[in-house]
């Protein structure tokens, strides 16, 4: 598939935003309250202005976003038309929690919500691709774990630079350091990436030639697939990249989504370190960026067989 | 779907196409110029041009030296009895009618999201450039069904245009209509049948193929 920089923007910012705030509902809601003040002048505003970017990058994907509202409809049947719903639901708890916190306390129900819509999002972004039983690389339950698991590593690495930032130990939450749980995080998602490589790299892709074309003989191949300008159907569902970047590219996510943030993780254990978790948050979306760009360009769209040769 | 409802189809016959592209012709100069349309094209006359068609013909070619077969292959949307892209769109734009089984596509309330297209394993549909929304087949929905068209020409343009008559139209639900009859007779197939979108859509084999292969194993 193409990568679509619309999504890619969207799912990692939206993504960092959602692990931020399902930390700190979560945090809040094992009876550990965090200061008002904490939440409404800094982590609250940065999840928003993280979510509303997220909003503004994925109408660049549509072809007529002026009708963007109509595709809250299809909610029954939908995974799309869900995300398109729960995207501002959790905008607005978002900005509910942050009046009750600037006005009085936040009341239980409400982490409760926060929690619950971060998590259905999550859901209904990678149900979006799992849902294509054809492609055969989203069409796994991995698909949701990776969402999952690198929103929640990029949001708490965010948290733990607010907290870092805000510099009160007050809004400390564990008795540990952040980074033990930063580096647990970046290990499991480093693992889980790995895992699904190999999967995809093992996968047999389940269509072929005579089974889409139903041309009864051995050795088909095609002579020409009828355009030689090319056309949705090649601009679409293909990367267009050699491989030499392809491989470069899965370095360049090893090493920025995952070691390197490991290993400035690990050196902020022992000594904790604004710049550190900096840089470690930075490097880290770089290679969410590229990780994201590879999860459409590593997806076999079964279509590509119609696509092989112009003639 | 119930097995009574009527379910439009094309039965495309491999033995006849001769790959003259007449089909994809006479589709784009109906559906562009119909309701369906423009299909716009962008660069016509420069280097690379690209534009909008909901029929391509394909060539293919099986077997080993002096046994081979080349085989074109009409392609448009198969107007699957479980379309996989109707339920993932998000606006309702994509849809099957009931009365006829058409797959079809609602420009005013698509949101060009593409959605359906990766939703789609055949790669039926595509989206116009020009005007951002997503396109596919209608079946000719504006000529089976106009009221002011001769009887005889009632059919998709590409049926009418066809020289070798390879493009049988017709109501697959029913079993007297010509296209059930050659899917029954001929060994109609349905393409991609591991994905099980039951394709309304049926390709009939190529019978000399079976010819090159028994005379292979008599050998």
């Amino acid at each position: 598939m193409r990568p679509q920089f619309s999504i890619i923007f969207f799912t990692t910012l939206a993504g960092m935003a959602q692990g931020l705030l399902f930390f700190i509902a979560l945090a809040n809601l094992h009876s550990q309250a965090t200061p008002s003040a904490f939440l409404t002048n800094l982590a609250l505003p940065v999840a928003f202005v993280l979510l509303a970017l997220g909003l503004v990058a994925s109408f660049f994907h549509l072809g007529h976003p002026e009708r963007a509202w109509r595709a809250a409809m299809m909610w029954r049947t939908s995974w799309l038309s869900r995300e398109v719903i729960a995207l501002p639901a959790v905008m607005a708890v978002t900005a509910v929690i942050y009046l009750y916190a600037r006005f009085s306390q936040v009341p239980q129900w409400l982490w409760l919500a926060l929690l619950f819509t971060t998590i259905a999002l999550w859901v209904c972004t990678a149900k979006i691709y799992q849902c294509i039983r054809f492609i055969q690389e989203w069409s796994h339950p991995s698909t949701l774990t990776n969402f999952i698991l690198l929103g929640m590593t990029s949001g708490w690495i965010l948290l733990e630079l607010l907290i870092a930032a805000w510099g009160d130990a007050s809004v400390q939450m564990i008795d540990a350091p952040l980074s033990i749980i930063a580096f647990l995080l970046l290990f499991l998602s480093f693992n889980l990436k790995l895992w699904i490589w190999t999967r995809n790299r093992k996968l047999k892709p389940k269509s072929n030639l005579a089974s889409a074309t139903g041309i009864k003989g051995n050795n088909i191949r095609q002579t020409s697939m009828g355009l030689m300008g090319g056309s949705f159907n090649t601009r679409e569902f293909f990367h267009h990249q050699t491989d030499k970047v392809i491989a470069n590219l899965r370095k360049i996510i090893l090493l920025c989504a995952y070691v390197i943030p490991m290993i400035l993780m690990a050196y902020a254990i022992t000594s904790p370190n604004f710049l550190v978790i900096t840089l470690a948050l930075l490097i880290n979306y770089v290679g969410l960026l590229a990780e994201r760009w590879m999860f459409f360009a590593e997806a076999n769209h079964p279509q590509n067989l119609y696509y092989q040769r112009v003639s | 779907m119930s097995k009574k409802n009527k379910q439009l189809a094309l039965v495309i016959d491999l033995n006849v196409c001769v790959g003259c592209h007449a089909c994809v012709t006479s589709c784009k100069e109906w559906n562009t110029s119909g309701s369906a349309g423009p299909l716009t094209d962008l660069n016509a006359y420069g280097a690379s041009p690209s534009g909008t068609f909901f029929n391509r013909v394909q060539t293919f070619e099986a077997g080993t030296f002096p046994n081979t077969q080349t085989v074109h292959f009409p392609k448009s949307c198969l107007h699957c009895e479980e379309p996989p892209c109707v339920p993932v769109c998000p606006t309702g734009a994509s849809y099957k009618r009931k009365e006829d089984g058409i797959v079809l596509v609602d420009y005013d309330k698509c949101i060009g999201c593409s959605y359906c297209s990766w939703a789609c394993p055949y790669g039926a549909r595509e989206l116009d450039q020009e005007r951002q929304v997503m396109t596919k087949c209608t079946l000719c929905v504006d000529r089976i069904y106009s009221e002011t068209l001769p009887e005889a020409e009632k059919k998709p343009a590409c049926v009418l245009a066809c020289p070798t008559s390879a493009r049988i139209f017709g109501d697959v639900h029913d079993p007297e209509s010509d296209a059930s009859k050659a899917i029954e007779e001929r060994s109609g197939y349905a393409l991609m049948p591991e994905w099980e979108t039951q394709p309304a859509n049926h390709y009939l084999p190529r019978s000399i193929m079976e010819t090159i292969d028994a005379a292979r194993n008599d050998k």
